[in-house]
């Protein structure tokens, strides 16, 4: 058991830290608030250039095949600013899962395209009517010409706006909430068929509806084996999870921060409000919350690069803790900063919403509870 | 005690509702969750129809343009009210809820017959002057000066988080008119014209892309003397009184059970494996967990409004309303957001997903705040443990 990051991770966070601060501010955001993708393609190439588009791809696609605890120091430090870029789409989702089920001419053409900064790839799977479930789909992959034909709806499809391919979940059989049945396609932005409504979120950043309506794809776009997507599917989405698990912790981390620092400084009744002992108890409560969240992910992301049976369970108690941790931290500072806390001019509110987003970002607490629920036996 | 209606108040009760479905406009349906971000000019033009059907003000009398409503009465149309999903203007809320009681208790005659009767018509929008940068839990050590000259105070500061400033024509503020002796001894609470040369006002966007309230400054504005209310340097005492009614109101009890319904309404029309969320084993329990506390805390709001009379101060016991209240109003809210699911992370995504999911995420928003103004959370707890436990204060 060691729960310490070696040298390497940690001159990583260092240079991870180094470029949120050079290339980033909470200011971009409020420039970006506007922009129908919420981050910019020149610090997306950037952070290509610095290979981190390849971190945890094989050498043999042009990636630095490092382990995964090197995307939770990633990610944790993203999470410290609330960098938007899509990295947790492009590179956890979308080439993980062509690099986990695809064949070698889908890996050849897409990965090294996603390592040079050059393509956009993410993952529809969602559906009104199933809330979180991977397994719920209604969409359909109907035969024809050799090929497919999908038809239906994915709704809140991340970073969908930008992207230039989906990976997309539809049923070649079985009924609608089964996990057999299931198949990943891959189809393109342009192609026929293909309608995209785009989303605001939140925090700013984007999200799609993407309809089909008789898109044709072939064969040799099915990710996996037919009717045997779900377990591949579910493999990635606990990574992305864990990942997402990591930037939440980085930002209750920041939240918790800045917080302090006001805290310290803004003085009412004569003394730093911080010298109450209400605030204090509340400073540490969010420190308490904070500790157990970050606890959780190390332990589950631990899980992933040990690659442990359990790491299914490890990864839903981390996402439970984090989802009602980052809540509970961010609506705490939220309080604490009064007034100003509530405006579009203080940092602090950002992370309020980017805590709701990603509460429910691959399923919120409840959804993961009932997991650890079924996972546990009962 | 006596806890149904009778004949009579049921067939009011009717009638309220049936006026509310036949007359608040589509428009405003629907706008009000967790604070209303509704349009100010919307909530002006509304708060007109309700004073031409002579609803505008319930608790007061029938000569100064009110309703003349019984206790009783201003209970079943306030949660009639409430549960049309009409919002309930801030217009009428800082004016009425706050300033009017006042005037009728420390007011001249002359003050309450110029201004309450346009507070009643919504002719006049007012807006409140009492936190500063500086000053915000610690009210009192507000510094905007107003010296006097002969029959003119001299206004100079800033105020800040004045809500709908931009909108108003008045504002009631307290200003610092002695600062020799302890802070609380030297305010005075002035009613200023927002139209007098020297004052600048800037809007403040809140998290919620609107901007509800502004920040406003004072260079040498001139203000008559009569405008002072009470006596000068006294200007604490009304204040108190003040903000127990403001508390008092923040409580807004239909509005929390019209949420509550919202959260049915929602959780009726979300699927989730196979059924409506609401025959979800942990979600039945977590609504009605809800409810209970909001049907106990209807039930204290009840006993507090019926020794209510016009013009009493409700007393510190407003503060475990306000508190409570706003509180379980954001947990409210936290279900609701709980109950869309994914749409949960939408953003004035209207058109596309529907205004119910836009409303939960802008109320989800907009109710974060209702801890905080009017005397944050914190405060009330404090007053709760030392004005009614008597709890030693240092
Ligand atoms: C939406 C909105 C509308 C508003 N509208 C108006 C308006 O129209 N007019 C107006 O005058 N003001 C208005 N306000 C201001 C409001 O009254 C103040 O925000 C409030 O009094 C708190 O002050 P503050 O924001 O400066 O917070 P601070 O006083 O800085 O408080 C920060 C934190 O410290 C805590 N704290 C402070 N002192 C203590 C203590 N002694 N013990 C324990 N905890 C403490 C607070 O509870 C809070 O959590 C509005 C505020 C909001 C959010």
């Amino acid at each position: 058991m060691d729960f310490e990051l070696t040298s390497e991770h940690l001159l990583f966070r260092e240079s991870v830290a180094s470029f949120v601060k050079k290339e980033h501010s909470f200011n971009r955001l409020r420039a970006l608030k506007g922009d129908p993708w919420g981050y910019s393609r020149d610090v997306w190439k950037k952070m290509a250039e610095l290979g981190w588009m390849g971190l945890i791809y094989p050498e043999e696609y042009g990636g630095l095949g490092l382990d995964f605890t090197f995307v939770m120091v990633l990610l944790e430090e993203f999470g410290r600013g609330l960098l938007p870029e899509p990295w947790i789409s492009t590179v956890l989702l979308g080439g993980n899962l062509v690099l986990a089920g695809g064949t070698e001419a889908q890996k050849e053409e897409i990965i090294p395209a996603i390592v040079a900064g050059d393509l956009f790839v993410t993952v529809a799977y969602l559906e009104d009517g199933g809330r979180y479930d991977l397994n719920f789909c209604a969409t359909s992959a109907r035969q024809k010409n050799g090929g497919f034909s999908l038809s239906g709806r994915k709704i809140f499809v991340l970073d969908g706006c930008s992207a230039d391919r989906f990976i997309v979940t539809a049923r070649t059989s079985g009924d609608i909430s089964d996990a057999d049945g299931l198949t990943l396609f891959i189809i393109s932005r342009g192609a026929s068929g293909v309608e995209i409504t785009p989303l605001k979120t939140m925090d700013g950043r984007n999200a799609c509806i993407l309809d089909l309506k008789d898109a044709s794809v072939s064969e040799s776009d099915i990710i996996g084996k037919q009717d045997d997507g779900y377990p591949l599917l579910a493999d990635i989405i606990d990574q992305a999870t864990a990942g997402v698990c990591a930037e939440m912790v980085g930002g209750m981390d920041a939240s918790l921060e800045m917080t302090v620092r006001h805290l310290s400084e803004r003085v009412q009744f004569g003394r730093p409000i911080g010298s109450f002992q209400t605030l204090q108890h509340k400073a540490a409560d969010m420190f308490i919350q904070k500790e157990l969240a970050a606890s959780a992910t190390y332990y589950a992301v631990a899980s992933i690069d040990e690659k442990t049976e359990e790491r299914s369970l490890a990864v839903s108690t981390a996402k439970t803790k984090c989802s009602s941790a980052y809540l509970e931290v961010t609506k705490t500072a939220m309080q604490l900063f009064g007034a100003m806390g509530f405006t579009n001019e203080a940092d602090i509110g950002f992370f309020l919403k980017r805590a709701k987003v990603t509460e429910v970002l691959f399923g919120d607490a409840d959804y993961h509870l009932a997991r650890v629920a079924t996972m546990k036996g009962y | 005690m006596n806890v149904s209606y009778s004949q009579d108040e049921q067939r009011f009760q009717e009638e309220v509702r049936k006026w509310f479905r036949e007359n608040a406009p589509a428009e405003i349906i629907d706008q009000t969750l967790g604070g209303s971000t509704l349009d100010p000019d919307l909530q002006i033009k509304w708060h007109k129809t309700l004073f031409e059907k002579g609803w505008a003000a319930p608790e007061f009398p029938r000569e100064m343009g009110g309703a003349g409503f019984s206790e009783t009465e201003q209970f079943i149309f306030h949660y009639e009210y409430s549960l049309s999903g009409a919002p309930r203007p801030k217009t009428k809320f800082i004016s009425l809820g706050m300033l009017a009681p006042i005037l009728l208790q420390f007011g001249t005659k002359e003050q309450q017959e110029r201004f309450i009767p346009d507070m009643i018509s919504g002719k006049t929008v007012w807006c409140q002057g009492f936190s500063e940068t500086e000053a915000g839990s610690d009210l009192a050590s507000l510094k905007t000066k107003a010296s006097l000259e002969g029959n003119e105070f001299i206004v100079n500061g800033q105020k800040t988080w004045t809500s709908m400033a931009d909108h108003a024509d008045w504002m009631f503020m307290l200003v610092r008119t002695d600062s020799s002796g302890k802070k609380q001894e030297g305010i005075s609470f002035l009613l200023v014209d927002m139209k007098s040369p020297g004052i600048t006002i800037r809007p403040i966007e809140a998290l919620t892309d609107h901007a509800p309230f502004c920040e406003v400054f004072f260079d040498n504005v001139r203000v008559p003397r009569e405008n002072l209310v009470g006596k000068i340097n006294e200007g604490w005492k009304i204040t108190g009184t003040l903000l127990e009614h403001e508390r008092l109101d923040a409580s807004a009890m239909g509005e929390l059970v019209y949420a509550i319904e919202t959260v049915r309404k929602n959780a009726a029309k979300t699927i989730f494996r196979g059924k409506p969320l609401l025959q979800d084993e942990v979600f039945r329990k977590k609504l009605a967990a809800l409810e209970v506390d909001c049907d106990s805390l209807l039930y204290a709001f009840f006993r507090i409004l019926s020794q209510l009379k016009i013009g009493a101060a409700p007393g510190p016991g407003s503060s475990f309303l306000k508190v409570y209240g706003g509180e379980l109003y954001q947990r409210v809210l936290d279900l609701n957001l709980e109950a869309i699911g994914p749409y949960a992370q939408s953003w004035y995504n209207i058109e596309g997903l529907g205004n119910s999911v836009h409303q939960a995420t802008m109320g989800w928003i907009n109710s974060r705040s209702l801890t905080t103004w009017g005397g944050s959370s914190e405060i009330q707890r404090t007053i709760i443990a030392t004005r009614i436990l008597n709890l030693p204060r240092k």
